[in-house]
């Protein structure tokens, strides 16, 4: 019986890898003693697919600081799963040309919205206060807009009323090349719900009434 | 099931479609279980295992051999027939099912249809029946092959366009009569094609859905039509149509059909309740809610909930959507084997 075994719970899917051969690419969270660990898997057994796997798990590894470990998992320094914000890195991982070296993001990035540069401030205990340099009336609003974008991407701690220039990562750890991996998407935020949206709606059969073309 | 000796697959399923004792419930897949994962398993990606036999059957063949279902059901789209009968096709990419473009319909009056002379010959009709025939040389008796033929109501939407053919059947009740009597030829020869095949059973699509289409309308329209088919064809036959559809599963339950495969939209127990067991209930485990974005623990209890209400043959509501996950579809016969042990 089957060559689908046991991986653990798929929480990432991307259908189509369009950097190698259109496979399907799966992101497996498997919990043990050492803690919640990921496993980067395709069902394809085209050649190179192995290749592939390796490349995906560097880039995840130097773009969101993630550690591979003996068991070929992947986990955080931390011990814990982050596992919104792992989705989100092997998203951007898979994404990755192979022409190109990974490389962590820095903590700063252009607002195009406002054109105000925005930047990360690693305080301690896994704190980073959203800043901004640059003349905009928007200032206040893109600064929470920033960190409000950092809380749902990655499940980042923020307390708007009180302090919507502060997010944490709950476990208190700094995750330095996570939080300037998530910051590329936070200030548009809304667009990565849609585009999650869209691709988690391909490939769902509508009946003939409910199609649009 | 205590007292029945244990039964392969296909009798399991064939016997449950007749309502008769089963060592089991049977696990049944009258639409499509095809996932991405899946067709990367056995190289088999869509569009291609639309349209060539053996990535056909090589991809419904996991339905048994990887997901442990008692069917194998190979015909994955609702287009095959559409696109022999001259619709335009939108065969899309391998993550995304192929559609008619109903925008172009082919045809505005009854005096246009015609079934053409190479119906059953034209690539995307051959290629189910040719996909039949190498599953059954493949499985023989050993699991249940389902075919699939689409009813006339959803041959109307593909080739008049849904609101042209709703607008006629609220304008033209007798034009609409002819039309559906004209397109029921393409049903039933595609029908008897697949069932020369090999098919153990039909499913039937007919999407008199129950958003635009009440149950009056499936009286008035459909039901006669079902009872010609369950004549014409000769083999267990799967009606499905989706959506809230309990206010005509008793019309539907008086054609002699031998199953209606039914969405989530309705409770198993009050689905019961209505077909008085003159009709096999099969589903009705939900799609994208259930099956697609959760886990195995909530596909187990809605598993459970249909075991607890007598339901025939446990599956999803229809075809699945291509990026479910292989464990939750997995634990669907896994379910079903530990509900029957305890």
């Amino acid at each position: 019986m089957g060559e689908t075994g046991n991986l653990g719970s798929r929480i990432e899917l991307v259908p189509m890898d369009g950097h190698f051969r259109d496979i399907s690419i799966g992101l497996y969270k498997q919990e043990s003693a050492a803690g919640p660990g990921y496993l980067i898997h395709t069902y394809s057994s085209k050649d190179g697919v192995a290749g592939r796997m390796d490349a995906i798990g560097a880039a995840m590894v130097r773009l969101g600081g993630i550690q591979k470990e003996a068991d070929g998992l992947l986990r955080f320094p931390c011990g814990k799963g982050h596992e919104r914000a792992c989705r989100r890195l092997f998203i951007e991982s898979v994404k990755q040309s192979p022409s190109e070296d990974p490389e962590a993001r820095p903590l700063e990035i252009l607002d195009k919205k406002s054109g105000l540069t925005m930047t990360l401030a690693p305080l301690s205990e896994g704190v980073f206060r959203v800043e901004c340099q640059g003349e905009s009336e928007s200032r206040e609003r893109r600064i929470a807009t920033v960190a409000g974008g950092l809380a749902k991407l990655g499940d980042l701690t923020w307390s708007q009323d009180s302090e919507p220039d502060l997010v944490r990562f709950p476990c208190g750890h700094d995750h330095t090349e996570l939080a300037g991996l998530l910051l590329i998407r936070a200030p548009n935020v809304r667009a990565v719900l849609r585009e999650e949206e869209s691709t988690a709606s391909r490939g769902v059969l509508a009946a003939p009434s409910q199609q649009k073309s | 099931m205590a007292g029945v000796k244990q039964m392969t697959s296909r009798e399991r399923v064939l016997a449950a479609l007749k309502r008769e004792p089963v060592d089991r419930t049977p696990v049944c897949n009258p639409t499509s279980v095809a996932t991405v994962e899946l067709m990367d398993l056995v190289d088999a990606p869509f569009p291609d295992a639309n349209r060539e036999p053996e990535l056909m059957a090589r991809l419904a063949e996991t339905s048994y051999t990887e997901l442990g279902f008692d069917t194998i059901m190979p015909v994955f789209s609702i287009i095959q027939e559409s696109s022999a009968l001259g619709c335009k096709i939108q065969w899309e990419q391998k993550d995304n099912w192929p559609t008619v473009k109903m925008r172009e319909p082919i045809w505005e009056d009854a005096d246009d249809i015609r079934i053409p002379p190479d119906f059953l010959t034209h690539p995307d009709t051959a290629c189910v029946t040719d996909a039949i025939r190498i599953l059954k040389k493949r499985y023989g008796d050993e699991v249940a092959v389902v075919g699939k033929t689409m009813g006339p109501w959803s041959l109307g939407y593909h080739c008049f366009g849904v609101e042209p053919f709703l607008l006629m059947s609220l304008d033209d009740p007798d034009k609409t009569k002819q039309c559906l009597d004209r397109m029921k030829k393409a049903t039933i020869d595609f029908g008897i094609a697949q069932i020369e095949a090999g098919a153990d059973a039909l499913t039937l699509p007919d999407h008199a859905t129950g958003d635009l289409v009440s149950g009056e309308y499936y009286e008035r329209y459909l039901k006669d039509l079902h009872i010609e088919f369950v004549e014409r064809l000769k083999i267990p036959i799967i009606l499905h149509i989706c959506g809230k559809t309990v206010d005509r599963m008793d019309f539907i339950a008086q054609t002699g059909m031998a199953a209606f495969h039914y969405d989530s939209k309705n409770e198993p127990a009050e689905s019961m309740d209505v077909v008085q067991n003159r009709i096999s209930l099969v589903g009705n485990i939900n799609n994208p809610e259930t099956l697609f974005s959760k886990g195995p623990e909530a596909v187990r209890a809605e598993v459970e909930k249909n075991l607890d209400a007598g339901i025939h043959l446990i599956g999803p509501e229809c075809a699945i959507p291509l990026q479910t996950a292989i464990e939750n579809l997995k634990e669907i016969p896994i379910a079903v084997k530990e509900w029957t042990k305890n």
